[in-house]
This record gives structure tokens, sequence and C-alpha cells, in this order.
């Protein structure tokens, strides 16, 4: 195992659906062309923004996503080239753009729909969890842009890190752990 | 208060500084649990110098100024003198607060476009409202203006007009359009009135004497339940978003009270889904409540409040009494609002009025009409006034204004206020409970309740409803309007002014400023003043005012020459004779004051072509127009003497580290807004140095007590409503402010096009599905849009988000539908606030 197993809890109680992350990492990031690495879904239904339900009482939450960083990654595992990699001292999972080929198997197996193609240069791009700012001891862009706190970052092997203490105590949960890639990614 | 889990928020730190969030532990590292706000904060990992800007590239900094509530402290990134990136700039002292939404992020990919914004002078060439335009000179634009504006002035200064509103609320783009109006005596237009923010201010300025006032939110860390009223803080004042979640956290219940399920409502512990227009309902019924089981907080009532003033039983003034004899109403001349200031100057600066020893109450001790005491005195027990009863006092029979409230609160039963609301009963009746039992429970009231016909009434009920419960000026209470900050107290031993406006504030003439109600009727019937020349700036008018069909067809034409500057090419900017390019907040010199911070504009890029901002186009205006005088310097040189005093805010400000350097400077006096607002029951600023539930100015309009009227577009009864029978709505949400943001490219994935939200029981009774065009439509006008069935909005409503401009719609805009009434009650007081939200249409498939 990886002496750092970065991942992150994302609160989804506290989470209001504005999408801070989503447009801070596509401008901070300059995630080029159409490519999101960080989107958003329903929590409960099908729709974004649709309430779940019954009037006067419906539900409306939302479910952040990003690149789960899985211990096990469905996207490295069929990638023809080896493009698609997961750092073993960081626990990363990343796309070597100079190797890529565009191929689209990745973005086909991965359940979280993570891996995005940058349609300007039609090579896959994807989440790193912002590795150059995390080597700097600072938190991704959507982590830090977050208005309601509602996502942790932090070493899940590091047990003193409040992320790893939430998955510890069993607050957070991974999101389709049956896809048995596991994800470094809970959610409360 | 025994459950009060006291926490004092942190005081503003000169040095706390904090600069950004860090996740790994270790020297000289913090974690992100003190990222909240409170507890300690440890010094970061990074600061500035820690982590410069990446190779090529440049830190900058400004303040959003576009008027969402926050104005937050941006941190961009400049490469290649392009603006790359936002992130949150550090609020020093208040790390929690530091924030930058995604509007701001993607702001820069807008401001940048060349194809959106107004790039050069252009004269119109085609009809109004047609787009043509052609390219011009600065110095041909500034001559054409210059001649159609001496013309105008040399006959009547006061037909010239400078309408500047809230587009940008730094102190120099948003003061020098009227500042230029002074200069020649021109006419100006107050605020808040048409936006439909002026509601707020009539309810608040009524019970607590001033138009805002707040308990910092991180005390809701002290409060048992919080209840958003009206109010979506999660989209509206994103900044303060992390301390209603620490308070969540901390065991506080929050409510949120809207007609939709908001963002805010996300996080709530409940929503609960109310009518439009009848807040003040909900407040009556629940004051019912409470009174009724004997709940009330007397003695608070007592000391704090008008509850125990006399009321005459034969006119409904309060009564008064002079040197110990009682005298008539009409021989107190100009009680009531007598300084007439409206729109954004404070009602009142002091903490009482003139007359506040006139007033009388009932001393249960002597049984005699004594002058009004008071809180000190009647916690000391010196006197103990009467909250209820009716006494004879020389013959003129009086009750308490406190039982004219219960009165008026009698009629809202649990089962009358429910079917006003839409709710049941049962929720009217526990919802009072919660509120009363929570001890405390603070509100935070919104904006969005008040944009009704009588709109003082939903901030004024809902802070009486506080007062009732005891929870003004309460640590964890309050019935809070706006927030951040605005101090600017005075220093002990010190009375310099902390800002040198000297040379700013003069201008050798003065405005002639008009209730911006009416500003339609000034231009169709030239009243109260003419308009024949008319400046804009800082406001997209037509697409931010009611009656878009109006505007277009009456006003418009009605007005000779019209001169826009602005960054965009707004609906209003189609409609004009010359359009100005202005820049962005990231191209020019500004200044925020937001005590304890100065938060600084500066040209972080190039003004996009030829663009200006308002203070150098004022300027070059001045040259041609006989006032030059007064516009003898620079941006950057009016900013400079703003903060050049000796005041010791500035004690060890450094121009280039402090304000180049960081953007943002925490005052060397570390002055800072207290936690809570009127604690100890000081600082009323009515006349009577109370809380003021009883009006006497609203006695004409049967109105001296909060009560509940009907919406001017009545859903519930009537022709119009059998034919519209829908209430419309608009509301703000993560997608824009006003029409700044819209579209900000990255902004798409979020939401690409107006919607129109619709319970499924509305839409089923139209045989209209999720996704279906839909044409919505009233007298006034129409539009056609895509409908959005949600579970998430109450029967009877519909509503789109404000600020989407007619490019987006298929057909038409939302503000075809929307209307002008003037509201007698509101003239008299100070001025009509824009009923957007009472408006009735009717849907059906496109």
């Amino acid at each position: 195992m990886a002496e750092t197993r970065y991942g992150m809890v994302i609160d989804t109680q506290h989470c209001v659906g504005c999408q801070t992350c989503t447009v801070s990492c596509k401008i901070s990031n300059e995630v080029p062309g159409s490519a999101h690495w960080n989107h958003l879904e329903s929590l409960t239904g099908d729709v974004l923004y649709q309430s779940t339900g019954t009037f006067p009482s419906p539900t409306l939450a939302f479910r952040p996503m990003l690149c789960n960083h899985c211990d096990d990654p469905a996207c490295a595992k069929h990638c023809p080239t080896g493009a698609m990699h997961k750092d073993e001292t960081t626990g990363i999972v990343s796309v070597d753009q100079d190797v890529c080929i565009g191929c689209g198997y990745c973005d086909w197996v991965c359940p979280y729909g993570a891996p995005s193609m940058d349609d300007v240069d039609r090579v896959m791009s994807k989440c790193n969890f912002c590795a150059d700012r995390v080597a700097k001891g600072i938190e991704p862009y959507c982590v830090a842009s977050c208005p309601a706190n509602a996502r942790i970052f932090g070493d899940l092997n590091d047990p003193t890190s409040e992320a790893a203490q939430l998955v510890q105590s069993g607050k957070g949960r991974q999101y389709l752990a049956e896809a048995g890639t596991s994800p470094c990614v809970y959610y409360i | 208060m025994e459950d009060c889990k006291t926490c004092e928020p942190e005081f503003f730190m000169k040095d706390g500084k904090l600069t950004r969030r860090t996740f790994i532990k270790g020297v000289g590292a913090i974690t992100v649990a003190s990222a909240i706000g409170f507890g300690s904060a440890e010094t970061a990992l990074a600061s500035k110098g820690e982590a410069p800007a990446g190779e090529g590239e440049k830190t900058v900094h400004a303040v959003c100024t576009v008027n969402c509530t926050s104005r937050c402290h941006l941190q961009g990134t400049v490469r290649d003198g392009k603006l790359i990136r936002v992130e949150p700039g550090d609020m020093p002292g208040r790390p929690g607060y530091a924030n930058a939404c995604l509007r701001s992020m993607s702001y820069i990919q807008r401001l940048q476009d060349e194809n959106a914004r107004v790039m050069y002078p252009m004269k119109r060439t085609g009809e109004r409202g047609s787009g043509e335009f052609e390219r011009i000179s600065w110095d041909e634009a500034i001559d054409l203006i210059a001649e159609k504006l001496n013309a105008v002035v040399a006959k009547d200064p006061k037909a010239a007009s400078f309408y500047s509103f809230t587009g940008d609320l730094g102190k120099l783009s948003w003061e020098a359009p009227t500042r230029y109006a002074a200069c020649l005596g021109a006419t100006t237009w107050d605020i808040e009135g048409i936006m439909g923010d002026h509601g707020a201010s009539m309810g608040m300025t009524m019970v607590f004497g001033t138009h805002r006032g707040a308990h910092d939110s991180r005390d809701y860390l002290n409060s048992n339940l919080v209840i958003c009223w009206g109010r979506n803080v999660a989209d509206t004042h994103t900044s303060e978003l992390r301390d209603y979640v620490a308070a969540r956290k901390n065991g506080a219940k929050v409510i949120v009270i809207d007609p939709r399920q908001c963002s805010m409502a996300a996080m709530a512990d409940e929503w609960i889904p109310i009518n439009p227009q009848t807040d003040p309902a909900l407040a009556l019924g629940m004051m019912n409540w409470i009174i009724s089981n004997d709940l009330h907080a007397k003695d608070k009532l007592v000391e704090e409040s008008v509850a125990p003033y006399l009321i005459r039983e034969d006119d409904g003034h309060c009564l008064r009494m002079i040197d110990g004899r009682i005298v008539d109403t009409s021989e107190i001349a100009g009680a009531e609002n007598a300084d007439g200031s409206i729109g954004t100057a404070p009602a009142a600066q002091g903490e009482a009025g003139a007359g506040a020893n006139s007033y009388v109450i009932w001393d249960e001790i002597t049984g005699t009409a004594v002058a009004a005491p008071d809180a000190a005195a009647i916690k000391e027990g010196a006197v103990k006034p009467a909250l209820s009863g009716t006494f004879t006092v020389d013959g003129v029979v009086c009750r308490t204004a406190f039982d004219h409230l219960a009165e008026s609160a009698a009629e809202y039963t649990p089962e009358y206020t429910a079917e006003i609301c839409g709710l049941t009963a049962e929720t009217v009746e526990r919802l009072a409970k919660e509120y009363i039992e929570a001890q405390p429970a603070g509100i935070r009231m919104g904006q969005g309740m008040q944009r009704v016909y009588h709109s003082y009434s939903p901030f004024r009920t809902v802070a009486t409803l506080a007062m009732v419960a005891g929870y003004i000026g309460v640590p964890g209470g309050g019935a809070s309007h706006a927030g951040g900050t605005a101090t600017n107290k005075p220093v002990a031993g010190y009375t310099g002014p902390v800002y040198n406006y000297t040379d700013w504030s003069e201008t050798g003439n003065t405005a002639n400023m008009i209730r911006s109600s009416l500003v339609y009727q000034a231009a169709v019937q030239h009243d109260p003043v003419p308009i024949e020349f008319l400046w804009i700036a800082n406001s997209n008018f037509i697409n931010m005012s009611p009656d878009s069909n109006y505007i277009i067809s009456e006003v418009i034409p009605a007005i000779d020459f019209i001169v826009t500057a602005d960054p965009w090419w707004t609906w209003t900017a189609k409609y004009s004779d010359v359009v100005l390019p202005a820049c962005t907040y990231w191209e020019h010199w500004d200044l925020i004051d937001r005590s304890p911070w100065a938060m600084f504009n500066q040209p972080a890029i190039e003004p996009m072509g030829e663009s200006k901002s308002d203070v150098e186009i004022m300027t070059l205006l001045a040259q041609k127009t006989g006032v030059a005088q007064y516009w003898d310097k620079t941006d950057e040189e009016w900013i400079r003497q703003f903060v050049g005093t000796d005041h010791p805010a500035w004690e060890n400000l450094d121009w280039d580290r402090d304000v180049v350097g960081q953007g943002i400077y925490g005052r060397d006096d570390a002055l800072y807004d207290p936690a809570i607002v009127y604690a100890d029951g000081a600082g009323y600023k009515t006349d009577t140095g109370k809380f003021e539930f009883y009006t006497e100015s609203m006695l004409d309009f049967d109105d001296e007590v909060p009560t509940w009227k009907a919406p001017a577009e009545d859903p519930r009864e009537g022709e119009l409503a059998a034919k519209y029978p829908l209430v419309y709505i608009q509301y703000h949400d993560r997608l824009n402010v006003h029409t700044q943001h819209i579209l900000n490219p990255a902004l798409e994935v979020v939401q690409d096009e107006p919607l129109l939200q619709m319970n499924p029981v509305d839409a089923e009774a139209r045989g209209l599905a999720h996704d279906d065009i839909v044409h919505v439509y009233n007298d006034r006008g129409e539009m056609k849009i895509r409908l959005f069935v949600t579970e998430g909005i109450i029967p009877g409503t519909v509503a789109t988000q404000s600020g989407w401009t007619p490019d987006y719609f298929i057909d038409g805009c939302y503000q075809n539908l929307t209307h002008l009434t003037l509201c007698d009650a509101e003239e008299a007081y100070s001025m009509t606030n824009s009923a957007f939200y009472d408006v009735l249409v009717e849907v059906e498939k496109a």
C-alpha cells in the first residue's frame, strides 16, 4: 500500500448544489474545451435541481462527483496504452496525455464518469486532485472554494487526518462500492 | 437562555492572517477545522510570500462589487495580460469569510470577451432597440453628449437626470455619475425603490429606526434554531454560508421559509413552503400563538419596545405629555419622519428622537400616567409600565400599544394563518412552539419576502415577532437584515474622519434627488421633473425594472437623449443613443469601505477596448460642461486621498505592500461590528428610542400595527385571479446576481437557459410536462420559456431566476410580466418598492 493515500469526504448534508467546485476546477485548472473534471448529480433523483419525493416534504440534495482515485482503478486497468495510471506515492490517478490515444475506454468503464474528453486536443483529461497544489500542502481548488466546507481532503492512511477519521467513524461511505474499484472518495 | 451555548465570535485581529486553506499538519500548517472561522487562527502554511504565483504569472486583487451582499475579496492570477483564475482572497482576521463564488470565477471569461463587452464609444444609427450603432471616438462622444447636456442644463438643470444604481458598488464607480450630477444641480434617482430593495429598509426603519442591522452570522453558534426567512443565504450571501453550516453542526436546527425549496433549503433541517406575499400573516399567526399561550417576553416588551405606550382611543395617536400636561396630537409637529430621509441614508442618526420624552405609559406602582422611562429605569423598578389595559388620562381614553398589536394578531388563528399561507394549522402552531421554545432562535430575513405590495410589512412584522418572543438583542437571536460589516464607530479620544472625502464631497452644487419609484412618471408626465437627458450607469435599467414593455413603449420614447455607460451590451444599452464603454472592477481603481477592512480595486488587466472608469468618463465630460474644477484627479489619486488621513486606522498602511500587494487592509484600529445588535435594549434609532411596532404615520392606511394585507394582484379572488391564477415570482440563485453574469461560459454547465419552475399539480392541471416549452402571460406581456417541473415549489406559484436577459428567452422576457404600481402607504412613508413578486400569470403549452 502506498505510504500516502489521498482521498476526500464530501458532506452531502450541507452541499447546496452551487457548483462552485465544478466551476473553480474548470477555470482554475484551465480545463480545455467542454471537458469537466467535476460534475454534480442529484443525490436522490435523475434530474439535477429537481426535488424528489412529494410536496410539501420533498428532498433537494446533491452528489458532487469527481475522480474517486480508486485503489483499483478501472480506467487504468482497461487503458490500452498505460496512459491512465495510479501514482503509488500519493494514490492519485492521472492520465499521461502524451501517451493517451483518446480511445475513451476509461470513460466507458469508470463507474463515476470521471474521465472527460479534452475535445480540443482529442485526448482524455481528468481530475488529478490538483496534484501540484497538494504537493505544496494546499488543498485542491474544489475543496478550498467550497462555500459550505462540504469537502474534506486528506490522507486516508493518516489516522489523524479529518478525512480518515470520518471514514473510520463510518460517517463517510463509498458511492457505488459494488463496482469494485475501491474508491477513495466518500460521502456523508 | 439556559440552553444557550455561548460562543464569542472571534474579534478582528490585525495580525491574524490566514492566507489559504491547507490540509497537512505540521510546523507552520493549519487544519481545515479552523477555516470555519471560530477557534484559533493558526498560521497558514502558504502565505502570499511563500506561495508565489507560477512562472510568468502575477497575483492580483479585487473586491467584487456587483451587489449581492457579500463583497468578497478576490485573488486573481494574470498571465500574459489576461486574468486566468480567481480564488478566494484573504480576509485578515476572519479566515472563514474568504470566498469567491462560481459567478466571480467565471466572470473573468465574460469580461475579457470582446463580443460581450462594449469596446468603444458607440453612437446609435438605427431605431432605438435595433442594436445598430457606429463606433465613434471618445472626443466625438463627449462633444455630442456635452452639446445635448449643456442645452438641457441651460434651460433647467433638473431636466437632466443621472441614474446610477448598484451594478458596481465601488465608491468611485457608484458615486461618480451622481457626484457629477451634483456639480450641475441635476436630478438623481434614489436607489432601492424601483429595484425592489426598499421594503426591507422601510420595515427595518419602522421598528428599529435604521435600514440595516444584523447579527454577525457567527453568532448563530449561539442559536438553537436559525430561521432563514425568505433568505437564500447559500446563493445570495455565499460568504456567510459556512457559519450556518457550523451552526447546524453545533446543534442548531435550520429552517427555511420560502415558496421555493431554494439552495439554502438543501442544507436545512426543514423547508416550510409558504405562499408568496404571505410572510406577515405567518409572523402574526406565530405571534398570536405565543401571546395566546402567555409565552411572550413581557419584561423585554415593556422595557425595550413601545408596548406599554398609551394610544389615544379618539385618534389612534400616541398620548403625548409635555411638562406634565397632556397635549393634543396636533400640538406635536413633525414627530414622524422628521428628517424626511429616504433611500440609502439612515433614517435617523440619534439614539432617540427629540420627542422621546413626550410619550406616556401607565405606571402600575403609582397608578398614574407618566412620561415613558428608558429601559434602565424600568429594570431598576422605579416604574412599572402596564403592558396591557385601558386607562383614562385627563379624560382621554387610552389603550396600550401592545393591546393593539395583540388585537391585530388575534385574528391570525392557526387555521386562518394556514389558509392564507398555504400551510396546515399544525405547522403554524408547531413553528410558533419551536420558535419560542428554542431560547434562543435567530431569524435571518431576506429581501425575497419584501418584493410585494405593502413591502414594509414583511420585515416589520417578522422583526416584531422576534421582539414579542424576546429575541431582539439576545445572543443567538435577532431579526437580522443584511450583515457583513459596516461599522464606523468613533474612536475614543480621536475625532478625525477615517476617510478623507472632503474634496470628493465638494461639488459646488447639490443634486436634486428624487425617489426612483417616480422615474416612469417623470419621463412620461414630466412630474415631478421632466427627463430630457438621461445618463444611465451601473444599471441595466430596462432588465431590472418592472414592466419592460411599458418602459420601451412609453418611458424611453419620452426621453430625448439617453447615454448608457456600461461594460456590457445590455438591453438598456441597446435603447440608448450613445453607449460608452465602462470598466469592470478588475480594470480600474476603486474602494470599498467595509470596516474593519478597506478593500481596493486596481487595474489588474488593461481595460478592454477603449473602456474607461466612471470617474474618467465624468472627468472628460466635466471638461466640456463647466465643472472641470471638481474633477482634477485620477482614480488612483482619489483613492490615495481617501485613505491619506492621519486617522489611527491607517497607522501602518503601506501603499505598495498593502493596497497593491494585498488588495485589502485590516484597519489598525481594528474596529469590528458587534456580534449582535440592540444588546441591552440599546441602539434603537427610532423617535421613541424603543422598538416601534406601533407606527403613527401608518394610521391613515389602517396599518399602525403590523397586519397582513392582500397583494395588489390577489390570487385568492376576483376577475384577475380567474384569468391569471398563478402567482409569478423571481429569485436569485447560484447562476446570477442580476444581469452581469448572464451567461458566463463556465456557468453553462450549471444552467444554460431560463426555466419556469412549476409544481406537478399545476403542470398536470394544464396538461404540461417537464421540459415542455410554455407560454407565460398576463395583460402586460408574455414570455416563452422551458418548463421545469419540481416538487420543490409551492402549488399555485411559478418562478424563474431574476437577471436573465431577453437574449436567452425563446420569446419575450420575464420583466414584461411585472408591474410598477405606486402604493399610497409607501409613497407616504418614503417610496414605493417594486412588487416584482406580486404578479399573476397563466401558463399554457406553447
